[in-house]
């Protein structure tokens, strides 16, 4: 495999479709209400930002243990770089009022990492397949349901995902350059500034170099060198990476090695929730070692998947073809042969970063409550081998059927296979999460499966206008998963009037809200039983699957 | 290898031309909310006293509730089974029917747009008395050193919060108080969720510790067999951490039979022999007690029945048996549960 030369120009169109993935996304984003995370997030970014105002204005007074403790503490199972940048976000709001709503400006941090991401991946893709292979990468990713959904919030997933293909990539070039080494360890230092999924790169990086290096044994010993052993990027992963993590986490400050042991032991002891998989409800390990591969099948468009897959095996076998060839080479020819194999195996390296997130959630101890945004990881080398089949398929099409080397060919080839993945991505907004494509069946194949419809509450959002016309003099509401945090932020968006107020009371509600996940059933049966009725005022669906049923209190006077 | 490639490339085309028209077809099939409305319309307009009215695929029960659920009482949301019932109304989409529906054809079917609404005869209902729906009419009381202490009978008050965690919100309208102090201790027809998070409509009754939880009913008729079943609260139940529980059922003084709930049993069917040609009516009397009593949500639905008539399968259980997985007929079939 050659490495193509990628110039400005390129960057120039990664940067265009970066500029459209986050225009679309701030477009789409006031549709989707805020998550509980997102919720959580919003508190600590407010925190960790007037932080960093008050280090502006009176740094020693902030640098004092109390004031980072005070700031800090909010949130401290989670680094915060992410949390800062939101924050950084709001503020820029309050100053500038750059952004149409509250929650955009603190989710613009989270978007711009999409539009990042997808700049990200044209990259490596042209760099790695081509050009056409890029751009189709970039397009496939962007046109996932799941990951379009979560790329509008202020959460980690999408950052993590930016980070972690950032520090493969580094790594990838650092195998031809020692300052991409460098790279490298600074960008793993962001990645676990970012989030706790950073930790397996160092795991993908290492296995990779060790496959390599015995290649280049194997190579050598035929009298072929073709590239320095020296782990650079690895060795920067473990000396800047957590030197970064350090300096980027004031948290850390004080109390070291205590508060990151604490870190760790929470994300190694991390609480189990509540996750429908085929109609049982899982909620403690062991958990199904299918769900992962499943969920990918029933969440990915099945033209991109498939398009993967053949891709990772057409890549395989490309490279296992020359390596046998090389391996069982005569002297006169090993030259030859070796030269044909790629020395960096890319294609490794790509395998094993889309392998490690999903074969970690396949361990049946790993929590499985986050659906698919625990393997995002994963997808975007999923799209780079989507995007070199299908440039594959380009020039295998034109030499199997010269008549159709036209121009334009290829734009409405990746046109028609780009499709379903447009198609499906916008029609599951705003219900992300609760979009299964045509592999299931489709939002009500999914639901007749028993699969998980929802979490974290986000859908009260697409109540706003019903709620608005049944409490025009305001009441209040029982929120069900929907965090107080996020309500509120209704509020500030000026979506909710603030007289609708948000109860944890079912009794004094003047309407109670139930969010169609299988263990909040018991919320419809405690109202049952208050209410003394079964029958909803009204039911919220999503291609005729109900996502929350909205029960009027009989002993309201609204 | 050419031709294997070309191969996988019509493959493509053709997965993605079929996802598209899949696509197009799963969103153009999804009933309008007007076909409920006419189903619902027809189902109302034929409904007799004794007609049960089911959901099928599961989900749309929360539609159904929508456009019926002034018909739909708490019994029959949360029943155990369907042997109160004479008729069952189903209201379908996308083919299916409720996994305890009658086999065979329907008496009646008809199609509003997406919505089929179809009828079974289910026979002449067996029940005699149900337990949950009479309960005001029962004796409560909890026995404090051998001795009985009634729970006298109250109704009112404000129940508080709502939420993951708890299996039902008290203070519930009426009730048999037995303990101010511990407001859990009381006899009252509420929903609660199961192990398989399914309704149950039932008596919660609690128990207090080793001396019995007691709930007693006077005359009633006493039939061929009482029917009773019973349960943990799903999140009591699911962590299989909590003590088994005792139900003791006594008819006219004697016992005749009982189940020992221990976590992992679920919703749990009991018949156990009722009345004789001597003995028509009587005092059935349930005890409930249990060694640890933390967290031992323990509610029941019963009925005394007439047996079916000759040839029915209806079999005398005394035992614990796993009633994830054996459905008897009629009853309500439990999803699976996470192990």
């Amino acid at each position: 495999m050659t490495e193509r030369p990628v110039g400005l120009r390129d960057h120039g169109v990664g940067l265009a479709l970066c500029v459209a993935y986050v225009s679309v996304l701030l477009g789409t984003a006031s549709a989707i209400g805020m998550s509980r995370d997102e919720g959580i997030y919003v508190q600590a970014a407010e925190s960790y930002a007037g932080w960093v105002a008050r280090l502006w204005h009176e740094p020693k007074a902030a640098l004092e243990q109390g004031a980072i403790d005070q700031a800090f503490r909010v949130n401290r199972e989670h680094p915060p770089l992410m949390k800062v940048l939101f924050g950084v976000g709001h503020l820029a709001q309050e100053r500038w009022h750059l952004f149409s709503t509250e929650s955009a400006s603190f989710r613009f941090a989270g978007m711009l990492s999409a539009g990042l991401l997808v700049w990200l991946i044209y990259i490596f893709g042209a760099r790695v397949f081509g050009r056409t292979a890029g751009l189709f990468a970039a397009l496939a990713y962007a046109l996932l349901p799941r990951p379009f959904y979560h790329s509008h919030l202020n959460a980690f997933d999408v950052p993590i995902t930016l980070a972690n293909t950032a520090v493969i990539y580094a790594y990838y070039r650092s195998l031809g350059s020692r300052r991409w080494g460098y790279g490298c360890g600074a960008l793993f230092g962001l990645a676990l500034l970012t989030k706790h999924n950073s930790w397996v790169v160092p795991g993908i990086l290492a296995i990779h170099f060790a496959c390599l290096a015995f290649v280049e044994r194997r190579a050598r010993s035929a009298g072929v060198r073709r590239m320095a052993l020296v782990p650079h990027a690895l060795i920067a992963c473990f000396t800047l990476g957590p030197l970064i993590f350090f300096a980027g986490w004031p948290f850390l400050w004080h109390d070291t090695f205590k508060r990151i042991g604490w870190y760790v032991g929470f994300h190694f002891h991390h609480e189990y929730y509540n996750m429908e998989y085929f109609g049982v409800n899982y909620f403690w390990p062991p958990f199904p070692m299918s769900y992962a591969w499943v969920m990918t099948l029933f969440t990915v468009p099945l033209t991109t998947l498939l398009l993967g897959v053949l891709g990772v095996i057409r890549e395989l076998a490309a490279l296992g073809e020359k390596l046998a060839a090389a391996l069982r080479s005569q002297p006169t020819a090993a030259g030859e042969d070796w030269q044909r194999v790629d020395p960096r195996l890319t294609t490794v390296l790509l395998f094993g970063a889309m392998l490690a997130p999903l074969a970690i959630i396949t361990l049946p101890s790993t929590p499985i409550f986050g659906g698919t945004k625990h393997w995002f990881p994963a997808y975007p080398f999923l799209a780079l081998f989507a995007g070199s089949m299908f440039s594959a398929f380009i020039e295998l099409a034109v030499e199997r059927w010269p008549k159709l080397r036209v121009p334009g060919m290829p734009i409405v080839a990746g046109t028609f296979l780009l499709a379903p993945g447009f198609v499906e991505t916008a029609h599951s907004h705003p219900f992300g999460l609760s979009h299964y494509t045509v592999a299931a069946g489709g939002v009500p194949g999914a639901a007749e499966l028993g699969m998980n419809r929802q979490f974290w509450g986000f859908t009260t959002r697409s109540l706003v206008p019903y709620l608005r016309e049944v409490l025009p003099n305001g009441g209040n509401v029982y929120i069900c998963d929907t965090i107080y945090t996020a309500w509120v932020m209704l509020v500030r968006d000026g979506l909710l009037p603030d007289n609708i107020r948000a109860t944890w009371d079912i009794a004094q509600a003047d309407y109670a809200l139930v969010h169609h996940e299988k263990h909040f059933a018991e919320i419809d049966h405690q109202i049952w039983t208050t209410y003394g009725t079964v029958k909803p005022a009204h039911v919220l669906t999503y291609d005729g699957v109900p996502i929350i049923s909205v029960y009027k209190n009989p002993r309201s006077q609204r | 290898m050419l031709r294997v490639w070309t191969v996988a490339l019509g493959l493509v085309v053709v997965v993605a031309a079929l996802e598209l028209i899949a696509h197009a077809l799963i969103v153009t099939h999804v009933p309008a909310d007007g076909d409920y409305e006419a189903a619902a319309k027809l189902v109302r307009s034929q409904l007799l006293p004794r007609d049960l009215i089911a959901a099928a695929p599961a989900y749309i029960d929360p539609l159904l509730r929508l456009h019926l659920g002034d018909r739909i009482p708490l019994a029959m949301a949360g029943r155990s089974d369907d042997a109160g019932y004479e008729r069952m109304w189903v209201v379908s989409i996308r083919g299916a029917l409720p996994p305890d529906a009658p086999r065979g054809t329907p008496e009646f079917e008809r199609q509003f747009g997406r919505v089929r609404v179809l009828r079974y005869k289910l026979g002449k209902s067996r029940v005699l008395m149900d337990f949950v729906q009479n309960l005001p009419a029962a004796e409560v009381s909890l026995a404090r050193n051998g001795v009985d202490h009634r729970c006298p009978r109250r109704t009112g008050g404000v129940p508080r919060g709502g939420g993951l965690g708890r299996p039902v919100l008290m203070p519930i309208p009426e009730r048999f108080e037995c303990d101010p102090g511990r407001p859990w201790l009381f006899a009252g027809s509420i929903v609660m969720e199961d192990l398989s998070n399914t309704p149950r409509y039932c008596v919660w009754q609690h128990p207090q510790g080793e001396e019995p939880v007691s709930v007693r009913f006077a005359d009633v008729p006493l039939g061929d067999e009482l029917v009773f079943y019973g349960g943990v609260y799903y999140e009591h139940e699911r962590m299989r951490e909590g003590g088994p529980i005792q139900v003791d059922l006594s008819i006219n003084g004697r016992r005749r039979g009982g189940m020992t709930h221990r976590d992992g049993d679920g919703w749990q069917r009991i018949v156990v022999p009722s009345g004789t040609p001597q003995e028509q009516r009587g005092e059935v009397r349930i005890d409930v007690r249990a060694k640890n009593p933390d967290k031992r949500s323990f509610c029941w639905a019963a009925s005394t029945r007439r047996k079916p008539a000759a040839g029915g399968d209806i079999s005398v259980i005394t035992a614990n048996r796993p009633t994830l997985t054996g459905a008897v007929p009629n009853e309500r079939p439990q999803p699976r549960v996470a192990q």
